[in-house]
């Protein structure tokens, strides 16, 4: 699969960035002092951007109206909010209210490249913040946890994802699972310097194979959060062009798209009906994102008779687009894609309905 | 008129040891080079210390080099330092740089001066290894490193070691070769200038370095192309790219510089 072909002329933007420096965004840790450690953060100039799209979205609603006639007068790519009806705009900002208030992430703005220090540990031990590429918060806020659900993190280490959906407080129970028995060891640990022992405890880490899932607990957890391996495009775009380096074996990168593909489904069946999986890959590749989704839904439906919704996703891409780069032409769900102005990503995620 | 100037200039001077006759007939024999009076006046405006006689010797050893009225002023002016220097030591200079070539037809050697003039006030060592590094390590022909020092006079006043290095960056980095890099007036721009174009178009897909057969997937450009035209131009033709984009990728290239191949410390990616 060529990229250029997929992307076109947005194409040497997506690889300079995928060539440079990655953005970091801090994930803030509601469970050490979360009110000083953002403040510490906004002296560095960092602004949360989930509380910033949240503003943003409320802002829209109130002010369609005005803003379209604005929207009007200006240059058509000065104003983003023009491009949405006031209909989509006041959906958006329904929709928006189904992102956790809890999930807090700082980051700089667009072209600052400062980077934020590493977390230190309060009295307790515990750390203040953690260090992701803050579009992989994206899937957790697109799966939108509620208050007494059971969640399951099928692919979990080393973890960020974890700690995002701990960080909500809605979680009864969440299981977080990983194949490789020294990454759920990562797991543990990081856990282990972020979450105090009380919680914790509604937490269970595994390490089994995924894709067994279904058989092991079917129709069981409220959400699913599949989070795939996949082939990270910021280390072989260079491979691309020059064969020079290779990351993974040729052969494991062509069994993935399978592998994927039963990972998700074993996640749709460990949703119980009416449950909500939300798949999530840092890779480009059309074969490793929509193609599996389709697949997935396929399967699902002809040989498990369950049947599956995609649901849309398309206004993150309003509500967040101060923030990230999005790439308006997936077939089905969401893609992040780096640009060195906004160097998130790559982060593709779609979010599915198992039927009632 | 000319009393008056005179009498203005004398007083910032020791005019005591020099009669007003003596005075008059300098006076005249500027006005007999080619001097206006009032550049007579802004020559007497540079270095104020200076005797006149001094100036007058320097001001003579350079229109004979082949410089006019107007451009003796302009070099001077860019670099006053030059007045300082004894007439013997601006003759020395001037038979070295004729030897190295660059006098011939007596113009080429009059741009150096008007464009670079300090090379008079460099030490013969400079320029010496300056030369020798263009010669040796650059393996640039006696040609070439003619060339190279008419169009670009001031690498004689760079460091001999950043030439070297600037120089190696292009050629095996970029795969540039020596008769492209004459022509790219490379020594003319900073050597973090030709990173920051050459590292954003080969991040955009835009450049590779040839492999060993000298052969690349794509059509590079041409390092003039790339380094000889303004930022804005460079980035609509060249890079195809935005204001924006580059002026991050040049803050994030400037740190990656400053740390070298050290990996950047952080938590955990996905
Ligand atoms: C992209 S990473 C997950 C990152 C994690 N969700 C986070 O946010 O930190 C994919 C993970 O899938 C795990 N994995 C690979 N095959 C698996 C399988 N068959 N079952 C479960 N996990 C698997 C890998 O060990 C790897 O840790």
């Amino acid at each position: 699969m060529n990229y250029s072909v997929q992307f076109g002329s947005r194409w040497p933007s997506i690889r300079v960035g995928l060539l440079s420096e990655q953005k970091y965004g801090a994930l803030i840790n509601n469970f050490a002092h979360a009110g000083r450690v953002s403040r510490e953060l906004e002296l560095l100039n960092a602004v949360d951007f989930v509380d910033e799209s949240q503003k943003a979205a409320r802002h829209m609603q109130w002010d369609a109206p005005v803003e379209r006639v604005r929207g009007e007068e200006t240059a058509p790519q000065e104003t983003h909010s023009e491009q949405l009806s006031v209909e989509q705009t006041q959906t958006s900002s329904l929709l928006s209210t189904s992102i956790s208030p809890n999930i807090k992430c700082y980051t700089f703005s667009k072209g600052d490249v400062s980077r934020f220090p590493p977390a230190r540990p309060d009295a307790l031990g515990t750390l203040g913040y953690y260090l992701l590429d803050a579009a992989s918060l994206l899937p957790v806020l697109a799966l939108s946890v509620q208050p007494g659900d059971l969640v399951l993190d099928l692919c979990a280490a080393p973890g960020g994802k974890t700690l995002a959906l701990l960080q909500t407080g809605c979680c009864r129970h969440l299981a977080a699972n990983d194949i490789s028995a020294s990454r759920s060891n990562r797991l543990r640990r990081v856990l282990c310097s972020y979450i105090p022992k009380d919680i914790s405890t509604d937490v269970r880490i595994t390490s089994w194979d995924g894709r067994n899932w279904g058989e092991l607990e079917g129709d069981t957890y409220n959400r699913v959060l599949v989070d795939v391996p996949c082939t990270t495009d910021r280390h072989s775009v260079m491979e691309e062009d020059n064969n020079i380096f290779s990351r993974m074996r040729l052969k494991e990168r062509q069994m993935l798209p399978m592998l994927q593909m039963r990972l998700l489904l074993a996640g749709l069946l460990a949703a119980r009906p009416g449950g909500e999986v939300v798949y999530s890959t840092c890779s480009l590749s059309q074969l490793q994102n929509e193609y599996v989704v389709e697949r997935a839904v396929e399967v699902a439906e002809t040989e498990y008779n369950v049947s599956v919704h995609v649901e849309d996703l398309s206004y993150f891409r309003s509500l967040f687009q101060d923030t990230f780069s999005f790439f308006a032409d997936c077939r089905l769900g969401e893609l992040v894609l780096p640009h060195l102005t906004a160097n998130f990503g790559p982060t593709y995620f779609c979010k599915l309905r198992r039927e009632e | 008129l000319l009393e008056a100037v005179r009498l203005s200039l004398a007083e910032q001077q020791r005019q005591a040891d020099i009669g007003s006759s003596e005075l008059g007939k300098m006076l005249d024999s500027f006005s007999d080079m080619g001097f206006s009076n009032a550049q007579i006046m802004q020559l007497f405006r540079l270095q104020p210390k200076l005797a006149p006689q001094t100036r007058l010797a320097v001001v003579s050893e350079l229109l004979l080099l082949g410089l006019d009225a107007d451009s003796t002023l302009r070099a001077l002016q860019k670099s006053p330092e030059v007045l300082r220097m004894t007439a013997q030591q601006l003759r020395h200079r001037a038979d070295y740089l004729r030897r190295l070539d660059l006098g011939e037809g007596n113009m080429n050697l009059q741009q150096v001066v008007i464009d670079c003039p300090s090379i008079f006030t460099l030490s013969w060592k400079k320029i010496d290894a300056v030369v020798r590094v263009l010669k040796e390590k650059c393996v640039f022909t006696v040609d070439q490193v003619t060339e190279i020092l008419h169009r670009c006079p001031n690498v004689l006043l760079e460091e001999p070691h950043d030439l070297e290095y600037k120089f190696q960056y292009v050629y095996f980095r970029m795969g540039v070769k020596h008769k492209a890099v004459v022509k790219s007036d490379l020594f003319r721009t900073p050597i973090a200038e030709v990173k920051n174009r050459h590292i954003f178009l080969e991040r955009l897909g835009l450049y590779q370095t040839p492999d060993k057969k000298g052969q690349t997937q794509i059509v590079n450009p041409k390092l003039k192309e790339i380094i000889r035209v303004s930022e804005g131009d460079f980035l609509v033709k060249i890079a195809h790219s935005s204001l924006q984009e580059f002026e991050v990728f040049k803050k994030l290239l400037a740190q990656e510089e400053e740390e070298g191949d050290q990996d950047i410390a952080s938590e955990e990616t996905d």
